[in-house]
């Protein structure tokens, strides 16, 4: 039994959210990269969740939190733009610019920052309780 | 005497709906945790138990305390609501955040319930209003 309930999954679900805006960040960062270690394009980095059993130990038997499943690279061909002087620039003049699209990683950033606040929020409200519990026969 | 304050019916119900509260908010910062978690199914205490605790309190005659106090509640998956999601995700974050702020309040009044009958307790032991 935890003294503040279902904090398990909170952490799980804070941890997951904070991994996918940091992930976030680094595609809006890296939107212009056009040579990374490999010498191409940058391609934006997706992150997919999934959900994990907690143990007997937590208490409640059939609780779950969350998790990062994995961090995918997203294949999408980037844009080619003509631009000859453009060091990364090929023969023919054209340049492959990263995958990233700034409008849905802004998105996206919104999104997994409301979540964030939304677990945040219920491990105030758990911490409230846990408190008003110790009040009892005061 | 402190079995007749120790042993009231209204005691034991707000101690299993407290239990019933804490196991709620379990369920609750599960759903939120796997508010984007694909396929995920929202998670409640099941029906049973708030059942069973009625049907005890409202029948006739005395309520089963020792039958009570062994009751615990369990989280399940709520079959009530359907999915709208495109990826079988059951939780709405508002409906969430809602039932979470109720039950805070459920739980506040159930503690303060208790707490009272621990007062009257103290009052009737030393004789002053605390």
């Amino acid at each position: 039994m935890e003294l503040i309930s279902g904090i398990a999954a909170t952490t799980g679900a804070l941890s997951a959210q904070r991994t996918r805006l940091d992930i976030i960040a680094q595609n809006i960062a890296n939107a212009h990269t056009t040579r990374g270690p490999d010498g191409k394009a940058y391609q934006r980095r997706t992150v997919s969740f999934e959900a994990e059993l907690l143990g007997a130990s937590s208490g409640t038997v059939g609780l779950s939190t969350v998790r990062v499943a994995q961090i995918q690279i997203d294949k999408t061909p980037g844009q080619r733009i003509n631009d000859p002087g453009h060091p990364d620039a090929d023969e023919e003049g054209m340049v492959t610019m990263p995958n990233v699209n700034l409008s849905m990683e802004m998105v996206d950033l919104i999104t997994a920052s409301r979540a964030y606040e939304a677990n945040l929020s219920v491990a105030k409200n758990a911490r409230q309780m846990a408190l008003k519990t110790l009040q009892i026969g005061r | 005497m402190i079995e007749s304050i120790s042993n009231s019916a209204n005691f034991h119900l707000s101690q299993k709906l407290l239990d019933g509260a804490i196991t709620r908010q379990q369920a609750i910062a599960t759903n939120i945790a796997n508010v984007e978690t694909p396929g995920f199914r929202r998670l409640d205490v099941s029906a049973d138990f708030g059942r069973t605790l009625r049907a005890e309190f409202t029948k006739a005659g005395k309520a089963d305390l020792a039958m009570v106090r062994s009751m615990q509640p369990r989280v399940s998956e709520d079959s009530s609501v359907r999915s709208i999601r495109a990826d079988g995700n059951s939780v709405e974050l508002e409906s969430e955040l809602l039932a979470m702020s109720r039950n805070q309040v459920d739980f506040e009044f159930l503690t303060e319930m208790v707490g009272r009958h621990i007062k009257g307790l103290k009052m009737a032991i030393t004789g002053r209003v605390l």
